[in-house]
């Protein structure tokens, strides 16, 4: 039997020859986003080289699952938006537990128990509106008011990650409750693909209203676009941008120094300086965020949301058509 | 007469052998009892009715505009034809999700025509989000593919059989039937295309049709794709099954319709359009005026903005955005690549199809691979692009070709094959056998026959071909969505990225940058071309 395995192992090693110094991302982050890191990167660790597949969650999701079905995958290191496709990859064994990585600083939600994927920063979905919107929106109940009818604009949770986490915490959330979304369909509200679709119509003012992620709001806002952005008072969901290590990676030392790149102390203060909350508690906020204090989180059960992600997929195709 | 037989054989096989395998390496994984099981239900038969009813109506539309435009440019005197041409066909290459915006904004609560003139829709009720708008674009989209492959056939009509019927003392009009009779083929080919372009369009839909609620065959696949995971890819196969009849029906009605004439490019009749020539020309300068310049200038607005929404003045206009996207090196190189792939496919394809529509007079498999070309342009591209990742991720005969663009270059001639078909196959169809029975006679052996009588026929629909695949190729986004790696990035791509990010003007900019690039190419052949007649706004 150990010879068996012994065999399986040297097979495995002389099917995947180690490659260092050379590792390949796979992110939905932005382009220029991405590329900043991975310079970043390859600043502090020289000798390492990052090669970058850049498309929105799913896209990604799918390339990596023709991949897998074909039989071999081309990643090392996988950084996506949302921790429910991390959480479902890890289900199917495809991820390379690290236990050795430091999380001191950050909050327990934020990382995998398993220490199989780890949060990089917050990004939490709020409202923005149109500086001619007639009301200046506090809460999520705002946006079913007589005065909001049609003019509400939301990313589908068929193709973003952080909606599809927003709809799950919602449903859960006895402030805002469950026919939340049927509600706001009754009130004509329309769903676009993703994020910077609901942006667009804001900032054209097309809509009035839209839920979107913050850092494009408030990036759109610091370059004079006529909206603004508000966290609601019930709470904000956030989605954790959560890094992870392939099982099948040729190169795992450098995978594990990328993770733990990102974790640093400097890998946050980057994010902070890219516009995004970081995930490490003592490093501060980008201008023009609250600090974390007063950003009230909502509290979500990822397992669960990914159990019922089909369901709610369905639920809100039929409501919203997309 | 004795024939080449290795020639369309060879081409043929290289063709099918691009466009085949990842489709059904794909079928052969997933499709199951249990994924076919979908078809049944409601909603794929809500998709399966409005996918036809989009096809038919933007099919007709595009069929009356097309053929104004093709019968106006080809056979009459209307003034400035060429400029006319070269700007009917930059329709294509304005990125449809452009042409959608601009028309979004044109027409939406916030319009700046409507909105001062207080006609502007309330939210929630603007026309363009449902059937209406979605036939609409999509008609303005197919007008191009159906003057194209129309123009084509017109061209080929003897101006003597025209002044026959002008000397027996016919109309205009019935000159103008006449002609659209004899040209016959290259309508048929122009509409069925349409048709299947229409079904398997993805852009407009998503953009027009999610949010009227009104589900789509393509847009239920991407949905089933993106939102349920490759869990659901079985059930996506199944539905892209049902696109691929619906095309195959589409292509096999226009074999049966078209009745083969033989005729021999000559002179091109050219009709005096007497007292109409002037409102003809003013129905041809609003038209290019709505569906081009408004979208252009709105285009063009956007990207000289710091952001969207911006108050456009002399403080806020600014070239920005172009600056910043020329300086990333990834942008020039997704323009480099783009412009390669495109006219690699272009070329190769109407190489590869000149032989295979020849042979298709007499070879029956000809025709069936023809046919069965349509499949894999009316298939979703994200589809398409898995196939071919299931094929090609590992090492075939010592090559690998994925994350390398000749993986995008083979899944591009499969994906458009049938575009560079309808031009091609429609002259070919009608060439008049006695001139290659003529060579043949005068004991021309059989490939010299072929470079020296059919290619020289055929050269003018070739270009066409390959026209229309650049134009298609230069912005193609769902096929390259999944296929790009790093260093190997398309335009298309480029753009939807920086759309995804929130970065709406940055991809305005970025666009303007493609289209100029496109014009100053179709410009550049016109020069190189002079007075060959080659090209399809030089009729």
């Amino acid at each position: 039997m150990r010879s068996l395995l012994m065999l399986m192992a040297v097979s495995l090693l002389a099917a995947a020859p180690a490659r260092a110094g050379e590792l390949t991302l796979y992110t939905s982050q932005p382009n220029k986003i991405a590329a900043e890191t991975v310079a970043a990167f390859e600043k502090a660790d020289p000798g390492v080289h990052v090669s970058v597949f850049r498309s929105g969650t799913t896209q990604v999701m799918n390339k990596l699952g023709a991949e897998f079905m074909a039989g071999r995958p081309k990643a090392d290191v996988l950084l996506i938006a949302d921790a429910m496709s991390m959480q479902a990859l890890k289900q199917q064994g495809r991820l390379l537990p690290d236990p050795g990585q430091d999380v001191t600083g950050f909050a327990p939600g934020t990382y995998d128990p398993g220490r199989t994927y780890f949060g990089t920063k917050l990004i939490t979905t709020g409202i923005v509106y149109n500086k001619a919107a007639p009301f200046v929106p506090h809460s999520w109940k705002d946006l079913l008011r007589a005065k909001a009818r049609g003019q509400v604009v939301l990313p589908s949770p068929l193709y973003s990650g952080a909606a599809m986490i927003t709809m799950g915490a919602f449903t859960e959330n006895p402030a805002i409750g469950a026919d939340y979304f049927k509600k706001l369909a009754a009130e004509r509200a329309i769903s676009v693909a993703g994020n910077g679709g609901v942006l667009n119509q804001v900032q054209s003012g097309s809509r009035a209203f839209g839920i979107v992620v913050d850092f494009m709001a408030l990036n759109a806002k610091a370059k004079g676009a006529p909206v603004g952005f508000v966290f609601p008072r019930e709470g904000v969901t956030a989605v954790t941008e959560p890094v992870a290590i392939l099982k099948t990676t040729r190169n795992a030392k450098d995978a594990r120094a990328f993770v733990a790149f990102l974790l640093s102390p400097a890998g946050q203060r980057l994010a902070a300086r890219q516009g995004f909350i970081p995930a490490r508690q003592g490093i501060a906020p980008p201008p023009g965020f609250p600090s974390a204090g007063p950003i009230h989180l909502m509290t979500m059960d990822i397992g669960r949301i990914l159990k019922d992600s089909t369901r709610l997929k369905q639920q809100f195709s039929d409501l919203f058509g997309g | 007469m004795r024939r080449a037989v290795w020639l369309p054989l060879g081409c043929g096989a290289l063709l099918a052998l691009a466009a085949f395998p990842p489709l059904i390496r794909l079928a052969a994984v997933t499709l199951s009892p249990a994924s076919l099981a979908v078809l049944a239900s409601p909603i794929a038969r809500a998709a399966l009715l409005h996918s036809v009813a989009m096809g038919i109506v933007s099919t007709v539309l595009a069929g009356v505009l097309g053929t104004v435009f093709a019968v106006l440019l080809t056979l009459t005197d209307l003034p400035a034809r060429r400029t006319v041409a070269f700007l009917f066909l930059l329709l294509l290459i304005v990125p449809p999700q452009i042409t959608a915006q601009a028309w979004i904004v044109l027409l939406g609560p916030s319009s700046p025509l409507l909105a001062p003139l207080g006609l502007a829709p309330r939210p929630g009720s603007e026309p363009l989000y449902g059937p209406g708008g979605v036939a609409f674009l999509l008609a303005v989209e197919q007008a191009p593919i159906v003057y194209l492959a129309l123009r084509a056939s017109l061209a080929a009509i003897p101006a003597d059989l025209i002044e026959a019927a002008q000397a027996a003392g016919a109309g205009r009009a019935r000159q103008i039937g006449l002609a659209l009779e004899l040209a016959r083929p290259g309508l048929l080919g122009g509409l069925s295309l349409s048709f299947v372009a229409a079904i398997g369009n993805f852009g407009t839909p998503a953009l027009l049709a999610i949010p009227g609620r009104y589900p789509m065959l393509t847009t239920l696949i991407y949905q089933r794709l993106t939102g349920f995971g490759l869990g659901s890819i079985g059930e996506a196969a199944a539905l892209a099954l049902l696109l691929a009849l619906l095309a195959l029906a589409g292509a096999s009605g226009e074999a049966l319709m078209a009745r083969r004439r033989a005729t021999a490019p000559g002179r091109v009749a050219r009709l005096a359009l007497g007292r109409w020539r002037r409102p003809a020309a003013a129905m041809v300068g609003m038209t290019l005026a709505g569906l081009l310049a408004a979208p252009l200038a709105a285009l063009l607005l956007t990207a000289l903005l710091p952001t969207l929404g911006v108050q456009p003045d002399a403080a806020t206009l600014g070239l920005g955005n172009f600056r910043s996207i020329l300086a990333a090196g990834a942008t020039r190189r997704a323009l480099l690549d783009s412009l390669v792939l495109a006219l690699g496919a272009g070329v190769v394809l109407a190489a590869l199809l000149v032989a295979v529509c020849h042979a298709a007079r007499r070879a029956r498999a000809a025709r069936a691979l023809l046919a069965a070309l349509e499949v894999p342009y009316v298939v979703p591209g994200l589809v398409l692009a898995i196939g071919c990742i299931l094929v090609f991720l590992r090492p075939i005969a010592g090559i690998t070709l994925y994350n390398s663009l000749g993986i995008i270059l083979v899944a591009y001639l499969a994906r458009f094959a049938a575009l560079a078909r309808r031009p091609l196959g429609a002259v070919m169809a009608t060439l008049d056998p006695a001139l290659e029975e003529a060579a043949a006679a005068a004991g021309a052996a059989p490939l010299p026959r072929f470079a020296t009588v059919i290619l020289p026929l055929a050269l003018p629909a070739a270009v066409s071909a390959a026209t229309l695949v650049f134009l298609a190729a230069f912005n193609e986004l769902t096929v390259s969505a999944l296929l790009w790696s790093a260093g190997h990035e398309t335009l298309g791509v480029a753009v939807f990225n920086l759309e995804q990010a929130g970065e709406a003007t940055r991809a305005a900019a970025l666009s303007v940058v493609a289209m100029v690039a496109t014009v100053a190419l179709m410009l550049g052949a016109g020069v190189a071309l002079r007075g060959r007649r080659l090209l399809p706004w030089q009729a």
